[in-house]
């Protein structure tokens, strides 16, 4: 059984504008301990995807799913109670901007203790013993004393790290971290992201870690999930997306991105156009009207193709159907079978 | 430093006086930018990186006269900047623009593309009438838009066609000098390689030089022609691109650079990281002697007490470090 098994996700929201599609039938799953990377660009879905799995959204948004299994059980089919039971206690979340998601007006200790207090049924000085002990675990300096301290008081890599502290307080068996580090400096995203790796190591939690960041993917993750206009377009081990991209929008990714070790000055390749309009998303390929190798066939629904050993890919370049109208730079693709 | 710099920073300062209690005491300064200089070559771009805090944006301020130094020196073609009137700045601002990071904040909301790109040239009087909508028409080709987007309002536009609108204004009055200050931070990966492009493009059209300010060093490498490393309001290095990529003097530099993850798992596995201990430190209290010696895994006695100086190791390279100073221009081996 997978620790989290999404099939066919679809989330919608109502706005003055029409319905935006914002996740369109997505599926994907993880197993326990493992570190998936979810990325893409603004509007992909990525954190819809997180906040539809946990039933944050605002009530303008509509979640269909056949399936959101987190350790056999669907999460859909639980009352509002039971979900407040799991989440922050078997799923927690770590956001962007530690600054909003922190309550100002609590001290750091009450907000960890808060979290054992209710799921754990820690006493007061339980509580109190387990916030320190966490904050110690997150390299905060003199926890005892700082357990009195206002989230203003705390530099904005501490604050994202006194909310590390808060998510893994009742030992979760999956972490999911929307863009934990966009917010913070390089030096210290580097101390964040060892620090995640060291309490991974430690608690065997698993880690959906959401980011724009192909380098942070690279570091951090085992297996990368690539979003565009709302769904999976290529999933594998960070080796396979990285050294073997098999969709162009992936490919395009990785060629126009400037890179530390670029010794040549090389020209960056961009990708043209613009991401899609989640208003009116194209039936079939929606990466098709920014994509070099357009084909016709690409207006309809695309399957996801196999490449072996879990990389799959959803374009229709590998289709044996595509063959012919295939550009001529491509004709040496392979043609693989769908799932 | 060089002879025939177009722009030209010498020991400058900046302090913004904190001011606290009902009299409004002055209490402290914020030391943003804190005795700093170097030159610019026309055509060349000098990329300015440094965290949050470094003093980076407020250069690039002070550069231009959007803020006034507290004391030093700037010049522009040899002209004296700090001691310009009102009149002599306006005219400078010909040659001198800026492209900022956000183009959602920088754009006026209530006004027409043409009229924000044709604003300049009216001010400047470079155009009037029918000249300006030609010329506004010209611009946006020159920056990848069409014609018709000039009667479009800012808000109409993706992030990356509102940034080009921000370098077609930049663009208007024929400037020989842009700051570029974080120009792609904002934007999404894609559309970012479009605006580097763009700008390349342009500076080798129009013979621009470019002081571009980012925090992302992969972005400066691909971009300039020599960077300045910014800490806590002072440059602590300053480089040729390739000798500050390939051989960074300053502990500093090396920790920052293997900070930047690089999208390649298998070279990942094998990159050891100086991971630095601590938070950036405030530039209200800056420490004492070197600013970096509070992180800094080689510090020793001297770090503590007195300021290193920016001196030239190597041709054109230059660093701020007693380790470096005393180990006869060595580097330290950090990992």
């Amino acid at each position: 059984m997978r620790l989290l098994e999404v099939s066919n996700l679809r989330t919608t929201f109502r706005t003055e504008d029409g319905i935006v599609t914002a996740v369109n039938g997505l599926s994907f799953g993880l197993d326990a301990g493992e570190t998936l990377g979810i990325v893409g660009e603004s509007g992909s879905g990525k954190s819809v995807t997180a906040l539809s799995i946990m039933r944050l959204l605002a009530r303008n948004a509509t979640v269909t799913s056949e399936r959101i299994a987190f350790e056999g059980e669907n999460l859909p089919d639980k009352s509002e109670a039971e979900m407040r039971k799991i989440r922050g206690y078997k799923i927690a979340m770590i956001f962007q901007d530690p600054m909003t998601s922190l309550n100002p007006v609590l001290t750091i200790g009450e907000q960890i203790a808060e979290a054992v207090r209710l799921h754990l049924g820690a006493g007061k000085s339980e509580a109190r013993d387990r916030a320190i002990e966490m904050l110690r675990k997150v390299r905060i300096p003199l926890p005892e004393r700082r357990l009195g301290d206002y989230p203003h008081q705390f530099s904005g890599g501490m604050r994202q790290r006194v909310m590390i502290a808060i998510a893994l307080s009742c030992n979760p068996a999956l972490l999911i971290a929307d863009e934990p580090t966009t917010a913070l400096d390089v030096t210290i995203q580097a101390q964040v992201l060892e620090l995640m790796n060291d309490l991974q190591r430690e608690t065997g939690a698993a880690i959906v870690l959401i980011t724009h960041d192909l380098g942070v993917v690279a570091e951090f993750c085992k297996n990368v999930l690539v979003m565009y206009g709302g769904n999976l377009v290529e999933y594998g081990t960070a080796e396979q997306i990285f050294s073997r991209p098999r969709m162009p929008y992936t490919q395009g990714l990785l060629s126009s991105l400037p890179r530390l070790d670029e010794r040549e000055h090389r020209r960056l390749v961009p990708i043209k156009g613009q991401p899609p309009n989640l208003l009116r998303l194209p039936p079939g390929c929606a990466f098709a009207p920014r994509c070099a190798y357009r084909m016709p066939i690409c207006d309809e629904p695309v399957p996801l193709y196999d490449f072996g050993e879990g990389h799959v890919a959803r374009c229709w370049l590998y289709d044996e159907r595509a063959r012919e109208q295939r550009p001529e730079s491509q004709q040496s693709l392979p043609t693989v079978a769908h799932t | 430093m060089t002879n025939g710099a177009l722009v030209e920073a010498k020991e400058l300062y900046k302090y913004f006086p904190i001011y606290a209690g009902l009299t409004s005491r002055h209490v402290a300064d914020v030391r943003a930018v804190d005795g700093v200089s170097f030159a610019i070559e026309e055509g060349e771009t000098l990329g300015l990186v440094g965290e949050s805090g470094s003093g980076k944006t407020t250069v690039g301020r002070l550069l231009l006269r959007l803020l006034p130094a507290t004391k030093g020196d700037v010049r522009f073609e040899n002209q004296d900047v700090l001691a310009m009137d009102r009149g002599e700045i306006r005219r400078l601002r010909r040659s001198m623009q800026i492209i900022f990071q956000d183009p959602f904040a920088s754009l006026n909301p209530r006004m027409t593309v043409g009229e924000i790109i044709g604003e300049p040239l009216r001010i400047h009087g470079l155009a009037s009438g029918r000249d300006v909508d030609e010329r506004v028409r010209e611009l946006l080709k020159l920056v990848g838009l069409q014609p018709y987007h000039a009667n479009r309002y800012p808000h109409e536009f993706s992030g990356g066609q509102r940034q080009r609108v921000g370098v077609a204004r930049a663009l208007a009055v024929s400037p020989k000098f842009i700051v570029c200050d974080e120009p792609v931070s904002a934007l999404d990966v894609s559309i970012q390689a479009q605006v580097i492009n763009l700008l390349e493009d342009l500076q080798a059209r129009f013979r621009l030089t470019y002081l571009f300010i980012a925090h992302d060093l992969s972005v400066v490498r691909h971009i300039s022609t020599r960077v300045a490393v910014m800490y806590v309001g002072k440059i602590v290095e300053l480089a040729d691109r390739d000798a500050l990529y390939e051989n960074p003097l300053h502990p500093y530099t090396q920790a920052l650079l293997s900070a930047i993850p690089i999208p390649d798992p298998l070279l990942e596995k094998r990159r050891k990281r100086i991971v630095l201990t601590g938070d950036i430190p405030s530039p209200v209290n800056p420490p004492s002697g070197c600013r970096f010696h509070t992180r800094c895994p080689v510090a020793f006695a001297r770090c503590s007490v007195e300021e290193p100086p920016l001196r030239e190791y190597a041709p054109g390279h230059f660093a701020a470090c007693h380790w470096v100073e005393e180990h006869g221009g060595q580097a330290p081996q950090l990992t």
